[in-house]
């Protein structure tokens, strides 16, 4: 009973920190997303050996963003980080067509796991503005994620590097969120 | 609150760890940092929390200073059992590097160069090149140590990636203290390589004297050390120099002192005016004396030191000796190495001085100290002719107040001064004879008896003296017995009367058939045949004229005492040992191979012995290289030519003739042969995989018998059915024709599987820069993967066997092996970790249960059957994977077999 309290109480007021993974291959522009979000800036990156974290405050929601390095070395700790975690950001680079397969693949293996069976997945079909970037619609066939059930998921547009589409999936994902989806 | 009330209705006993890691998880900073406390309290204590590995990394990314050190201090602890998470630290640690905070960067690059990974040190290198550039001193000082600990880790690294270059222009930086931090850099890389690396031309000499008074003390001891190898072009140079770092003797910090007075000392060298070197002699004494003011331990040190300067330079401390007289609360440490010094400075003009105050040594109470002082007065009275007479005079006084141990030792010395001063001071030998009764010491028995025998025909009752001390004949040690047998031989040569002749007879007799001494036995038969055969030639032969001896003790030999002079402030310069002797320098492989090595009984791993003939090999801690250390050095580089030279002669190609010779280390001679030198062009090489310590290892030996001097050595495994690839780079050193080297190269598993059916293939390539790639098979043994917990409870073995369908048995005969023992069968397996679990008999047939385990856990439960000392072995053996079973049988004969 107490917990349900306090869910309630503090998505309310907003003070509840939400653990939020980015996922995603390696250069599909996590961590520029990351940094768009909290600075507002677009920053240069390395690829990222590791992790980054930074708090993002959002729509009366604290975001504890968790920016995990997406090459194949790096890939089987992720799971280091599923526990507790309330959403996925999966990162796709809409101009890497050749390798969305690859991307399904991945997406599809975190989806089967237990520890995250709770969370909200929002996939950002990142790189519009590069030429020959599939649109969202081209993304969720290749993804297949019309085979997701049981969970709530959206997919949007961006641009990482022009700031698009990254605060409309926030706010789908703040919303789902407060309405206890996570 | 409410929401974390709930926890109190669970229950709360999870464990440490557990709760460690909620905690660590916790979306409160200031319980993040209190759990990352606990871990590092609970690290500090030694308790295991490396299982906490991703949650404490997972606070690293923090701007509270002090949980990043935290969770730096844990990841230096545990990245080493924890090499493939370590990688989940680097981001972080390049966006520290970055950090606007420059304490941030530099704790960064620091950490990163404590963690030695194999992996995060690929990463380390980029951060590391902006280090190095950077705007703030603290961080340039700060990367140019890791750049010496990278050199560690992987020298290759740093030179391909221009660190070197990059060290070498941070001696040119405007910062004293990054001067003096590259300079300490490089001094240790330089120290670590053969090659030469760090030079100091003119130019830099000049930054580095510029430095040297602007930085802290502890940046000048590394320059003025790092200015103390550098050679000087010519006297006038070398004058400048010292004439810029003379202030620094002034310094308060005893290590700058004495650094600059070895710096001062290596130039002296070079300094031709007499004026010059007389001034600076001048210039160093103070300083010297002022060490001895300090803490009875640094004047220890200081003493030591002294000690080497004054046997290549008398004249600096020559009218210092009263700073070296003891004072009654000197510790004895420092009293024995004054006294040490003392006898080294004295000279005629100051004898009476220094004779007085040893006088008043030798009535002190600690024996030790009187005995050492008595035995001074004997080295001076050897080393001043002069004064001799004086040395002896105070030495008899010493003997009439018959304190029983001041008389041995007077007596000890006195026989040193009757051989260097030979028929003087005979008239004293009375005196000595009363005291033959206290004597009790061998030293001091065989010194009087020596005494007796020597001058045999001037003490009246010579023979009856002997005769006392031949009662106890058998009892006596040694050193009395030989001393006894050779002057009752010239007793009885000065005077072949009737008493001697029977005292010779008993001596001779007792010496012979009595002892089971050899030496004592075969010098009395030299004796007897000499006097049966031709008394003549054996007074010819026991009496002849003896050399004169001088004071030659604690001389260090020249070469020696120059390769000290050139560790001065060092713990060689305290030891008086050179460094090579107790240090023991990493240029193979790795920590664990060296150990491995010198373990194994093996010779100081060869590429050492190879390096001999360029260095001096290091640590003598182990016979074979002892052995090469010092008159071999110019014979194994002598020697190195001869087999070459024979190869070219006879045409050979076969270099299996070409048995090397000059080294101490054919380590491993069991070693299988790959590749022969006929395919090698004279490059031979064997190797073998070895399981060592829980760790696999290629062990190879490269002998080189081609004409040409091979260096640049490299290997590479193909893919093969256990994925085995080597961890580290092949660390072999230029090879010279002619010699050879061995070497442990560490492997892993599962890094290069190649798919299909296992076989037992392991291709090597291995290239060089002389020759063209070569290419060799070796075969992979199994045993050599089992692992050390292959042991099973018997309980485990039975369900294990049981749960194994029939169709995972497989059997093998071996018609020509034969067991002849059961313990030593299982012994040999036990060493290759097969372990015992039962047995049984059957008829006459044993039969024996063994289990063994290779990585992932795949076992091989085993029954071996025969009878014993019949040729005919069964063996069936029973695993998850029989597709291995094939590669099991052919480990199994060749275990049996050897």
């Amino acid at each position: 009973m107490g917990l349900l309290f306090s869910r309630l109480f503090s998505s309310l007021f907003g003070n509840k920190e939400a653990r939020i993974l980015v996922l995603g291959l390696d250069n599909a522009g996590k961590t520029t997303i990351l940094y768009r979000l909290q600075m507002g800036e677009v920053v240069s990156t390395i690829p990222t050996i590791g992790f980054n974290v930074e708090t993002v405050q959002y729509n009366n929601i604290k975001f504890q963003v968790w920016d995990l390095g997406g090459q194949t070395s790096i890939r089987p700790y992720w799971r280091c980080y599923f526990p507790n975690t309330q959403a996925i950001i999966y990162v796709v680079d809409s101009s890497d067509t050749d390798r969305l397969a690859i991307a399904k693949e991945e997406f599809h293996a975190i989806l089967e796991e237990e520890e995250l069976k709770g969370a909200v997945v929002l996939i950002f079909a990142n790189k519009q503005d590069l030429p020959g970037a599939l649109d969202d619609a081209a993304v969720t066939e290749s993804l297949e994620l019309h085979k997701i059930k049981n969970r709530q998921w959206a997919i949007f547009k961006t641009s990482a590097t022009k700031g698009e589409g990254l605060f409309e999936g926030l706010d789908w994902l703040s919303n789902t969120l407060k309405s206890g989806g996570g | 609150m409410s929401g974390h009330d709930s926890k109190y209705f669970s229950t709360t006993k999870k464990g440490e760890i557990p709760e460690l890691k909620e905690e660590l998880n916790s979306q409160y900073k200031d319980k993040r940092k209190d759990a990352v406390k606990k871990v590092i309290a609970a690290m500090t204590v030694g308790k295991d929390v490396s299982s906490l590995f991703t949650d404490v990394v997972n606070c690293m990314q923090t701007e509270n200073l002090e949980l990043k050190k935290l969770v730096y201090l844990y990841l230096i602890n545990y990245a080493k059992s924890q090499p493939d998470l370590a990688i989940l630290a680097v981001n972080t640690f390049v966006k520290d590097s970055q950090d606007p905070n420059p304490l941030i960067r530099a704790l960064a690059v620091r950490t990163m160069g404590c963690i030695r990974v194999d992996k995060i040190t690929e990463y380390l290198c980029d951060p590391l090149q902006r280090c190095l550039k950077d705007d703030d001193p603290y961080v340039r000082k700060t990367a140019a140590i890791c750049v010496a600990k990278l050199y560690d880790i992987n020298a290759e690294l740093v030179e391909d990636r221009g660190f070197l270059d990059s060290l070498k222009d941070l001696i040119s930086d405007n910062n004293p203290m990054v001067v003096a931090n590259a300079v300490a850099a490089l001094a240790e890389i330089q120290e670590n390589s053969t090659r030469p690396i760090f030079e100091i031309t003119s130019n830099t000499l000049s930054k580095l004297l510029t430095a040297l008074n602007e930085c802290t003390e502890w940046g000048q001891v590394f320059i003025l050390d790092a200015l103390s190898r550098y050679k000087a072009e010519d006297a006038r140079e070398a004058e400048n120099i010292v004439e810029r770092v003379t202030p620094r003797l002034q310094h308060a910090n005893c290590a700058v002192v004495l650094s600059a007075v070895k710096m001062i000392l290596q130039q002296m060298e070079l300094i031709t005016s007499t004026d010059v070197v007389r001034n600076l002699c001048k210039k160093m004494a103070p300083p010297l004396v002022t060490l001895l003011s300090a803490e009875p331990e640094i004047q220890y040190v200081a003493l030591r030191n002294i000690n080497l300067i004054v046997q290549k330079r008398p004249t600096i401390l020559a009218h210092e000796i009263k700073v070296f007289f003891c004072k009654y609360n000197d510790p004895i440490y420092v009293k024995m190495e004054k006294l040490e010094i003392m006898i080294k400075l004295a000279s005629d003009r100051n004898i009476d001085q220094v004779l007085l105050e040893f006088k008043e040594y030798a009535t002190e109470v600690d024996v030790d100290f009187v005995r050492k002082a008595v035995r001074a007065i004997g080295r001076c009275a050897i080393k001043l002719e002069r004064a001799a007479e004086r040395c002896i005079s105070v030495l008899l006084e010493l003997i009439k107040i018959k304190v029983n141990y001041v008389v041995q030792e007077a007596i000890i010395v006195i026989k040193d001064i009757f051989r260097r001063y030979p028929n003087t001071y005979e008239s004293i030998i009375a005196t000595l004879c009363e005291s033959l009764d206290t004597l009790d010491e061998p030293e001091a028995k065989a010194s009087m008896i020596w005494i007796i025998g020597e001058y045999a025909e001037r003490i009246d009752n010579a023979d009856e003296l002997l005769e006392g001390f031949l009662e106890s004949f058998p009892e006596e040690p040694a050193q009395v017995q030989l001393q006894l047998l050779t002057a009752a031989v010239k007793l009885f040569l000065k005077k072949p009367t009737e008493g001697p002749q029977q005292m010779i007879q008993a001596v001779l007799n007792n010496a012979t058939v009595e002892t089971d001494n050899p030496d004592l036995r075969d010098r009395a038969y030299i004796y007897w045949r000499l006097l049966s055969t031709d008394p003549e030639a054996a007074k010819d032969v026991v009496l002849a004229e003896k050399p004169v001896i001088s004071d030659d003790s604690n001389q260090l030999d020249p070469t020696l005492l120059d390769e000290l002079l050139a560790n001065i402030a060092t713990l060689s310069s305290v030891y008086h040992k050179p460094p090579e002797a107790f240090v023991t320098r990493l240029k193979t492989t790795s920590l664990k191979t060296e150990d491995d090595y010198s373990e194994a009984g093996y010779s100081e791993s060869p590429a050492h012995a190879a390096e001999s003939s360029a260095s001096p090999p290091s640590s003598s801690s182990n016979v074979p290289d002892a052995a090469s250390r010092q008159p071999d050095q110019p014979l194994a580089t002598a020697a190195s030519p001869v087999p070459d030279l024979i190869g070219d002669l006879i045409g050979l190609d076969n270099s299996n003739s070409l048995v090397p010779v000059d080294q101490p280390a054919a380590a491993s001679p069991s070693l299988p042969v790959l590749l022969p030198a006929s395919t090698g062009q004279g490059l031979q090489i064997s190797a073998q995989l070895v399981r060592r310590d829980g760790q696999i290892f290629y062990s190879l030996l490269f002998e080189n018998g081609s004409p040409l001097l091979l260096d640049g050595f490299m290997i590479q495994f193909n893919k093969n059915t256990f994925g085995l690839a080597a961890v580290g780079p092949l660390q072999v050193p230029p090879l010279q024709p002619g010699t050879s080297a061995a070497t442990l190269l560490p492997m892993i598993l599962f890094k290069n599987v190649a798919p299909g059916p296992p076989n037992s293939l392991l291709q090597v390539a291995v290239k060089n820069n002389q020759q063209p790639v070569w290419y060799f098979n070796d075969k992979i043994s199994l045993h050599v993967f089992f692992t050390e917990d292959g042991r099973m409870e018997r309980a485990t073995f039975l369900e294990t066997w049981k749960s194994l369908p029939d169709s995972n048995e497989v059997l093998k005969d071996y018609p020509g092996l034969v067991i002849n023992s059961v313990e030593s069968t299982l012994d040999k397996l036990a060493a290759s970790n097969m372990f015992f679990i039962a047995k049984r008999k059957n008829a006459n047939q044993e039969v024996l249960y063994l289990s063994a385990k290779i990585p992932q856990g795949i076992p091989f439960l085993t029954e071996l059957t025969a009878a014993l000392g019949i040729p005919s072995v069964k063996c069936a053996v029973k695993t998850p994977s029989p597709e291995l079973a094939p590669l099991f049988f052919e480990a199994m004969e060749s275990l049996l077999k050897s």
